[in-house]
């Protein structure tokens, strides 16, 4: 099966628990979005899959092959990083050297026309890079990899409005030359919520959901008016949230759109990823 | 095995020029040493410089940590499984060994050779008659003490700080215990065998040759064991942060 797929996996540190017994796949040629809030278990995920860490439980296949301890899997996955893992002292065109070395599918000239785009100073060492431009080197390096699955973790951090759009610009690009998977985790939902074909939503270390995004979006509406009239439109519905002010209510339902009785002084409006996300995670959440 | 050769390439080459600049920084501050000694008493005699290669030490010692720190990051965000980073620290450890030991053997002879007060670690213990044997008891001996402090980095960063000071206390306990052993508890006799032993695992026979291939071969063995101790650990070692 070409996919990650993520087998009954459970990670704990001590007595909190980061990952509980998690089970789904992250399927070839799509665009995820990846989406959880601080401590949800996240980035524990996206270490076990590149092998930074190890399951307690359960197992993690990507094309079939063990992702643990496997150089079989090498040019098949990426994982740009939030955390800095390279070596500060090196300059970014050495790295550029080394990585096409440990690569088969780096493409250095691609690398070095992204760095361009970017403005990034190939002649400095990573250390003395802005956090802007060390994000900008990492996600370089990644999307100059031609490698079936490409996870990035928090691409855009630190990087400005300008230099966002480049990179969803460059990522979609590269999305339609070459079909591959990735995986975007991020904060910013609605910067990626045009990208992504499909997300996957992670609580307290369980899986909330993984569907595709307009079919969620078709799912997920607003009603709003007379609490009287809203609890009575929402019986029987799938409430994930509410909020009132006065005598007026808002209610989040994630469901069939029933249609509004006739003279009703009810609205329905569309909800929009971020709000769903904060909606369905907001409960007990830190 | 492309990749391997790969990854042991990164390791050496990218700490190659650092032995160089150790150097440069070790002869400037001899030379700088040997200036002030000659103008302040007239002769160069009195300088005090034997053993250069302690210094040597001090640097593998700290790439045996470094090894670890820098490296592992670098080269688990690139893919590499630990088998791989450890196959390439290893190699790491035995190039810069074998080129230190080479240039400590070289200037070491060449020093004594200029001055007799000299003394180099080797020339000290064993003697000025192998040129040879010296460079493979320095390689040893570097390799034997990289290995030593990557196994204890390699601990430190499994157990965390705290368990690791509780092992530093026991470790002391057991060595304080050994001392009250061999001045109470064990015999003469034992004593006096276990004395023969550590000199001919050192090279020094009973009948008073020196037998060069034994401090090799013990050095070699202990490093061993503790390469199989570091891939022990590092074998289940997480990315930490």
């Amino acid at each position: 099966m070409n996919a990650i797929q993520i087998e009954n996996v459970t990670k704990k540190y001590g007595n909190v628990t980061a990952l509980d017994n998690v089970s789904f796949s992250f399927e070839f040629g799509k665009i995820y979005g990846f989406l959880g809030r601080n401590g949800a278990g996240k980035s524990t995920l996206i270490n076990l899959i590149a092998n930074r860490i190890f399951t307690d439980e359960g197992r993690i296949l990507i094309d079939g092959l063990p992702a643990q301890e496997n150089m079989e899997v090498h040019e098949k996955i990426f994982c740009m990083s939030e955390a800095d893992l390279y070596d500060t002292s090196l300059k970014i065109r050495d790295h550029f050297k080394w990585i096409d070395r440990f690569y088969d599918s780096f493409d250095r000239e691609k690398a070095f026309r992204i760095a361009e785009q970017f403005h990034l100073d190939t002649g400095k060492k990573f250390k003395a890079l802005s956090k802007g431009y060390q994000s900008i080197f990492k996600l370089t390096v990644a999307l100059a990899l031609h490698v079936p699955y490409v996870i990035f973790d928090e691409p855009v951090l630190g990087l400005d409005a300008n230099h966002r759009e480049l990179f969803y610009d460059l990522l979609l690009q590269d999305f339609e030359s070459q079909e591959r998977t990735i995986i975007i985790a991020t904060h910013l939902i609605e910067e990626v919520a045009n990208i992504i074909e499909e997300v996957v939503l992670i609580d307290r270390g369980k899986v909330l959901l993984q569907e595709n995004v307009d079919a969620l979006l078709e799912k997920g509406y607003c009603v709003s008016g007379l609490a009287s009239e809203v609890d009575g439109y929402c019986q029987g519905k799938n409430v994930i949230g509410r909020d009132e002010l006065g005598g007026l209510k808002l209610a989040y339902i994630l469901g069939e759109k029933d249609p509004l009785p006739q003279n009703s002084r009810l609205q329905l409006s569309a909800m929009n990823l971020q709000k769903l996300f904060v909606k369905l995670t907001e409960k007990g959440g830190n | 095995m492309k990749k391997l050769k790969t990854v042991i390439q990164y390791e050496c080459l990218t700490s190659f020029k650092y032995i160089w600049i150790f150097y440069a920084i070790q002869y400037a501050c001899v030379a700088l040493i040997t200036l002030i000694v000659a103008i302040s008493v007239g002769s160069t005699e009195q300088v005090g410089t034997n053993c250069l290669e302690i210094n040597s030490l001090i640097y593998v010692g700290i790439l045996g940590v470094l090894g670890f720190h820098e490296d592992f990051k670098m080269l688990i965000q690139n893919g590499f499984t630990r088998r791989y980073i450890f196959l390439a620290t290893f190699s790491l450890f035995a190039f810069i060994s074998a080129i230190m030991a080479l240039v400590d053997t070289v200037v070491g002879n060449l020093l004594h050779a200029l001055s007799e007060n000299y003394f180099s670690m080797y020339g000290g213990i064993y003697g000025y008659g192998n040129v040879f044997a010296n460079w493979v008891w320095l390689f040893c001996v570097y390799l034997f003490v990289c290995s030593l402090f990557y196994l204890g980095v390699l601990v430190i960063n499994r157990m965390g700080k705290t368990v690791s000071l509780f092992l530093g206390v026991i470790l002391a306990g057991i060595v304080l215990l050994l001392v009250a052993l061999f001045r109470f508890v064990l015999s003469g006799e034992v004593l006096s065998r276990l004395g023969k032993l550590a000199l001919n695992a050192m090279g020094f026979m009973g009948d008073g040759s020196i037998n060069l291939l034994f401090p090799v071969l013990t050095f070699l063995l202990v490093t061993v064991l503790l390469g199989l101790g570091s891939y022990a650990v590092i074998r289940r070692t997480e990315l930490r942060g």
